[in-house]
This record gives structure tokens, sequence and C-alpha cells, in this order.
């Protein structure tokens, strides 16, 4: 086939094409709606939110959002090959850094037996368990919506992908969460988080690529 | 490209006309060793890519660097690809060979392949509106379908291309 006839038959195929934005509005409502139903039939709320949301455990809910939003804005650029985030991408870089440092900090204060019995209590497993499986529809409609996009990275894509969905479903968890200490909540929403993102990069290396 | 968007396929195809000798010169620079019909069968590549993915460019931004930016990778990964492939560069032979008797740089081999891996019906419809240059509405009445039908087989089609185009070099 000649060029020529190729590029004919290109511009003869004028449906219109949606954007990633467009897909994201499309899917996200309902995979955060299934999301947020089976959280409501499997855990529920804690019945001490309102309190909890009055205290310093609303950070629980905070840092993973915002996290999301940073990541989500860097997933975004990152499916439209003219964009270069690197500064946002320093920006969540350093806000990753922040906590970690506060965790080692705290935990060097608190010393490593309080560090252990914190973070070793039944409800570890649960958080590990839950955030990941909260995620799991929304990364599927995410990865679906960014796949509109051309992303020159689609490994990196995904994982940064997996990294906003990871931050948004540790916040719908943590209305469950009745652990409301900092060394508990850091280091197992942090890895719940980022097995989300490992899974989006899996993801992102087999449904991105273009 | 604005118009393209909003379907206007004469304004699209003029914009393809004239970015394809640009990317042409992107692929050759890159691939030269590997002769021009290869070089033909990256650039319909990256046309393919231009095409399915020309709504993730922006339409506040200029059109260049997300041109190039698709270009790039497209090229990057064909010629990966076909790097892994034993390729014999006719060249080798070239003092023995005839020389080819005038044909048409322009013609590249893969997408015989690919639209003969296609369902024929699909090949069909490309072939329409490539080589013959039937508008929707001929298309349609000759295939007896629906010219929605058309546009959305086609639609499926080119897709289909570009997918079956990654497996082949895999």
């Amino acid at each position: 086939m000649k060029t020529d006839d190729l590029i004919a038959a290109l511009a003869s195929d004028t449906l219109p094409r949606q954007t990633v934005t467009q897909r994201l509005w499309r899917a996200l409502p309902i995979a955060i709606g299934v999301s947020v139903a089976g959280f409501v039939v499997l855990r529920g709320v804690r019945p001490d939110l309102t309190q909890a949301i009055a205290s310093a455990a609303v950070l629980k809910t905070l840092l993973p959002l915002i996290a999301a939003i940073l990541a989500a804005g860097i997933a975004l650029a990152l499916v439209h090959p003219d964009q270069r985030p690197t500064g946002r991408m320093l920006g969540l870089g350093g806000f990753g850094a922040i906590l970690a440092l506060v965790f080692v900090s705290m935990s060097g204060a608190a010393g490593g037996e309080t560090l252990l019995s914190a973070l070793f209590v039944p409800s570890l497993f649960t958080c590990l368990a839950t955030i990941p499986m909260l995620a799991v529809p929304i990364l599927a409609a995410t990865l679906w919506a960014l796949s509109a996009g051309a992303p020159l990275q689609p490994t990196r894509a995904g994982a940064v992908a997996g990294l906003a969905v990871g931050g948004l479903a540790a916040a719908i968890y943590s209305f469950y969460c009745d652990q409301d200490a900092v060394l508990f909540y850091l280091p197992a929403y942090g890895l719940a988080i980022l097995l989300v993102a490992g899974l989006g990069a899996l993801a992102g290396r087999r449904f991105l690529r273009w | 490209m604005r118009a393209a968007n909003l379907g206007d396929a004469a304004a699209y195809r003029q914009l393809l006309r004239e970015i394809a000798p640009l990317l042409r010169s992107v692929v050759r620079a890159r691939g030269a060793a590997l002769g021009p019909e290869t070089c033909e069968d990256v650039l319909q590549e990256v046309l393919l890519a231009v095409h399915l993915k020309r709504q993730s460019w922006r339409e506040d931004a200029p059109l260049r660097p997300w041109l190039y930016a698709i270009a790039r990778h497209k090229v990057v990964d064909a010629f990966r690809a076909r790097g892994q492939r034993i390729d014999v560069s006719i060249d080798d032979f070239a003092e023995t060979l005839p020389a080819a008797p005038g044909e048409d740089p322009t013609i590249a081999r893969d997408m015989e392949k690919v639209l003969g891996a296609l369902d024929p019906r699909a090949a069909e419809i490309v072939r329409a509106f490539g080589q013959h240059g039937e508008t929707t509405a001929e298309t349609a009445i000759r295939l007896q379908m629906s010219e929605g039908a058309v546009r959305v087989a086609l639609h499926r089609a080119l897709r289909t291309i570009a997918k079956l185009r990654e497996r082949m070099m895999e």
C-alpha cells in the first residue's frame, strides 16, 4: 500500500476520539462508586468517625489524598507526549521524602519495640488487603482512560497512576481504619499504596503500550 | 489538526500530506541503513500512531513538539524491533542485482501483509478508501452497509492494523 493511500484511508476515519479527560469523567465516577459500595458492604465506616475527623487522625485521609492529587497530575502529563512533568515529579518525590523522614525520626524517637507493637496489629493485614482491593476497580477505569493517551514510558505512567489510585483507595479506607497511631498508618498505608503502584506499573507495561 | 479533530476530512488529509515528508526525513535520518522500503514501513507506522493518538494533542499547544514526540517514540520502537529481526540488507547484493525497474519508493511492504491478515471485509474497506478513493456513501452502497457501519468498520480496521503491526514485530 502506498503511503498516500494510507493517508487517504486515515483521513476518511473521522469518528470522534475521546480524550483522556473525557474518558476519566465517564469511567471514574462509576469505578469509585463500585469501590465505595464494596467498602460500605465489606467494611463500613468506623463508629467514631466524627470525632476522628476532628482530631489529628484526619491526616490519615488528607495525606493519601494529597499524594493522590500530586500523582494524578503527573500521570495525566505522562500520557501527553509533549509535556514534561519534571517539576511536579520533584514535588511528589519531596512529599514522599518528608513523610519518610517523619516516619524515620518518629520511630527512632519511639524505639524499635514501640514501632513493632504499633505496626504489627491484626489491622495491618486488613489494611494491606483492603486498600489494593478498593483500588482495583478504580485502577482499571484509570488505565482504560489513560490508554487513550500516548505515554512514552508505559510502565512509569502505570506506576504513577497506581500511586494516585492507591492514595485515593487509602483515603477511602481511612474512614474504616481505627488505628490512629502515626507509626501504624505511615508505614502501613505507604506500603499498601506502593503495592497498588506496583500493580499499576505491571498493568501499564501491558495495557498502555501503543 | 484542530479541523481534523472536528471531523474535517479534507483538512486532515491535507495536514497528513504535509507532515508525511517531514516525518519521512526523520525516519530516514534514523534508519538510512535499512533501506527506503523499510523506512516507508516505519513511516506508515508513525502515521498510524499520529492518527490513533491524535486526541492526546491538546488544542492549545503547538503541534510540532507533539508530532516529534510521537514520531521519535514510534521510530525508536520500530527500529529496535527490526534490529532483532535478521534483515539482510539488499545493499550487499546491489552490484549483482539489476536495478529495480522504476519502483515507486512510497510503496511499503508490511502494510500488504497486515491487510492480508485482516478479515477480508475490513481490508476491503481500508482499500476502498485508500486506493480507490471511495467516499463513505459509495462504500456503503457497494458493501450494502449503513454509512455509520462503514465508519465504525474503518475505524476498527485501522486500530486492528496498528495492533497487528505491533505484534508482527515481536
